[in-house]
């Protein structure tokens, strides 16, 4: 069981680890994605502001509330409408007031803003933009 | 024994498979190795060009009824953002650069590696021909008899492929083109294209600079039903010490619901995806709207 359970959490760290180098490897086909972190992801919960489905990237933006009440809008950049489409993520699937968990690679300089690799909602379904730039 | 059974159908399933990717794979060494030799045999893309044609005896003209059907959504199938999809991962790219340019790549990748890089399509400027083949957003190619156009979701980006006869434009009034000048012919289902008159550039990040001396040879080919092969070969003297050949390839997209649009890109559309070349040529982005209050979208 010990060793099933060892198994477990090694394929979840191969998971996060695959995220990752496709995220650092393909992420922001238009310009380059230096000015975020690499090998570091942040996670965040909030609830969806607004869902900017704009060329040549589009923009999620997650309102997160800290302990102490206070409200800041997270940015979460992905690619352009086309591909999103193609992992499965419309406009609708985020509807402002959408409960959402972000995980992202943040911006070196420290603004709220971060490369979306994963958003898991509130109902548990998961949304991976670099899933649009599979060819089946 | 039913264990047992098992046990040797796997084996045999897998000891099959991995032979026919080990003689796919040597299939595949063997054509590319023809192909870069084909290159090197020319020493002008024109000339390549010229022989294929007269090998495909002057091509033929395509009418509505002999049309390839070329129709659907297309995406690049392999290679990620590097210009030769045969590069291994962590590699540097195949091209065989003169010192010069492999000085310039050596020190792009470095930097890179320090986290410094600019993208000079950053602002929505076209990436130009080659670099427009590794793009890895959605594409439409159109055939029609007289011209083909291979259109990009990028930047909205079209070339336009004459191949009702004519040449290109006179020497004297060439001018250095985003996506250059380009001709073809017909040779069966195979479209071969000879394109001039380029811009300088850069196959891709990480990827080396080509100056504005490059031409190219591209046979264009659906091989199968929702695929569509490309043989490239560029010649570029001041950059390349010999023709660079690559494969790509671009494979249909799944679109049964016919849901999928391209759709128009303008870089000022969202402020949020205005970025500037900073004073050490790297990249960061302008003003967010979300986090200054009263910035407008």
């Amino acid at each position: 069981m010990t060793a099933l359970l060892r198994e477990l959490r090694f394929l979840r760290a191969l998971r996060v680890l695959a995220l990752l180098l496709i995220a650092a490897s393909s992420a922001a086909a238009h310009h380059s994605g230096t000015m975020f972190e690499q090998a570091k992801t942040i996670t965040v919960e909030g609830v969806v502001k607004e869902f900017q489905w704009t060329n040549p990237h589009s923009w999620l933006l997650v309102d997160v509330t800290d302990k102490n009440g206070k409200v800041t809008t997270w940015g979460f950049e992905a690619e352009g409408p086309s591909t999103l489409q193609r992992a499965g993520i419309r406009p609708s699937e985020f509807k402002p007031g959408t409960k959402v968990t972000m995980t992202g690679r943040p911006m070196k300089d420290g603004r709220p803003a971060a490369t979306w690799v994963l958003a898991v909602r509130g109902d548990g379904k998961k949304f991976d933009p670099r899933e649009g730039f599979q060819v089946k | 024994m039913r264990l047992t059974s098992i046990v040797s159908t796997v084996l045999l399933v897998g000891s099959t498979a991995l032979l026919v990717n080990t003689l796919r794979a040597q299939d595949g060494a063997a054509t590319r190795q023809r192909m870069i030799d084909l290159g090197k045999q020319h020493k002008t893309a024109d000339s390549l060009y010229l022989a294929l044609k007269e090998r495909a005896r002057g091509g033929r003209r395509l009418t509505p009824t002999t049309m390839p059907d070329w129709s659907g959504v297309y995406t690049r199938a392999r290679g990620g953002i590097t210009f030769d999809p045969d590069q291994a991962r962590g590699a540097p790219p195949t091209a065989k650069l003169t010192p010069e340019f492999q000085a310039k790549l050596t020190e792009r990748i470095e930097m890179a590696n320090k986290g410094i890089e600019w993208d000079p399509i950053s602002t929505c400027s076209p990436p130009g021909h080659p670099r427009w083949l590794t793009e890895p957003f959605l594409r439409d190619f159109v055939v029609t008899p007289d011209q083909t156009y291979l259109i990009n979701e990028m930047v909205n980006d079209i070339r336009r492929i004459y191949t009702d006869g004519r040449g290109h434009i006179d020497e004297a009034d060439r001018v250095p083109l985003y996506n250059g000048d380009s001709i073809g012919f017909w040779d069966g289902d195979k479209l071969v294209i000879h394109t001039n008159q380029l811009r300088s550039g850069i196959y891709q990040r990480r990827n080396p600079d080509y100056t504005d001396q490059i031409e190219t040879v591209e046979i264009w080919q659906k091989v199968q039903p929702g695929l569509i092969e490309v043989d490239v070969w560029v010649y570029d003297p001041p950059a390349l010490v010999e023709p660079w050949y690559t494969r790509q390839s671009y494979a249909k997209v799944d679109d049964q619901e016919k849901t999928l649009r391209i759709r128009y890109w303008h870089c000022g559309e969202n402020q949020n995806n205005a970025v500037a070349e900073t004073d050490t040529g790297g990249t960061q982005f302008k003003q967010f709207t979300f986090d200054t209050p009263g910035a407008k979208k």
